[in-house]
């Protein structure tokens, strides 16, 4: 089984990137107000309960198109594997270890910053070897200076900007 | 502080090993069928889970405005359009220009909220951002 190599950014993808981030941080902000009711086991719960029957209902809607093109991608790429549906168990352990690291010394500063680094580092191994079965990208010094210049603007908003 | 610390870098890895799942998922489905599976999944997870340790619902649930009730259905749009954009622009482009669009808004978002913000700081970290953002749209 092999896919092609990912082609490179397009402005749409710019956008539809950012827009993602943006919608993450609010995201986070409204997470964050339930977590104040509920604490975070709670507010996670929340958001996967509601995720779960938001996405069922539009699934349902549109369930006669979304079949043909699952049965279109399975054909090409093969059935997923059994361990991709794992993601929100990732995603689960994810919200016990920040919330954790949210209050510990480090707050949530370091707890952002160091997430941020973890990040990069697994980007930067899972383009280069293509891990998951997902495609593999050749890094130029673009990718390595894109890297410094959105990490460390990032590290700066962090450590010096918020607050 | 040392297990903090790692605990905070693991969620940052299970971040990319989350996206890096539901993208694989979605290659042989839908984005939308692979973010209902992440909610669904994580949602049994995290029931056992409070179904073992007790106390999951706060008692002043009552009192929780409607509209903390919208963030999972923003959670579908943002696992869907990940599994969309990771096999179309790679695991580096889309970590670091979701995390471009999550500073920037959030820079933003807690100005217009009146939140303290140092504004050199968040004016040096928005430029480089954006000079980041530009280096990710040019063949290297």
């Amino acid at each position: 089984m092999s896919f092609p190599s990912a082609p490179r950014a397009n402005p749409l993808h710019l956008l539809a990137a950012f827009a993602t981030g943006g919608l993450l941080s609010l995201a986070v902000f409204i997470n964050g107000e339930a977590a104040r009711y509920g604490g975070p086991m709670f507010s996670s719960w929340l958001a996967h309960g509601v995720g779960m029957v938001v996405s069922a209902i539009v699934l349902a809607v549109i369930w006669r198109r979304q079949r043909a093109a699952k049965a279109a991608a399975e054909s090409e790429a093969g059935k997923a594997p059994l361990w991709a549906y794992i993601g929100g168990v990732l995603g689960a352990a994810t919200v016990m270890l920040t919330s954790t690291a949210v209050n510990s010394p480090l707050a949530l500063a370091g707890t952002l910053a160091l997430g941020l680094v973890g990040q990069v580092v697994l980007s930067l191994a899972a383009d280069f070897w293509g891990l998951l079965g997902l495609p593999k990208r050749r890094l130029g010094w673009r990718d390595g200076a894109a890297v410094l210049l959105i990490g460390g603007g990032s590290l700066v908003i962090i450590l010096f900007g918020l607050g | 502080m040392i297990t903090s610390a790692v605990f905070a870098l693991v969620a940052g890895l299970l971040v990319i090993l989350s996206r890096q799942v539901n993208g694989r998922l979605s290659l042989s489905s839908t984005p939308l069928i692979s973010s209902f599976w992440n909610h669904c999944v994580g949602f049994v997870v995290l029931s056992a889970l409070a179904l073992a340790i007790g106390g999951l619902l706060p008692s002043n649930a009552g009192e929780i405005p409607w509209w903390v009730f919208t963030g999972g259905a923003l959670g579908v749009v943002f696992v869907a359009s990940s599994s969309w954009l990771l096999p179309r622009i790679g695991a580096v482009n889309s970590t670091l220009l979701v995390i471009a669009g999550q500073m920037v808004c959030g820079v933003v978002f807690d100005m217009l909220r009146g939140e303290p913000v140092t504004l050199w700081a968040a004016g040096l970290g928005i430029v480089m951002i954006l000079a980041g953002m530009a280096l990710t749209q040019r063949r290297g």
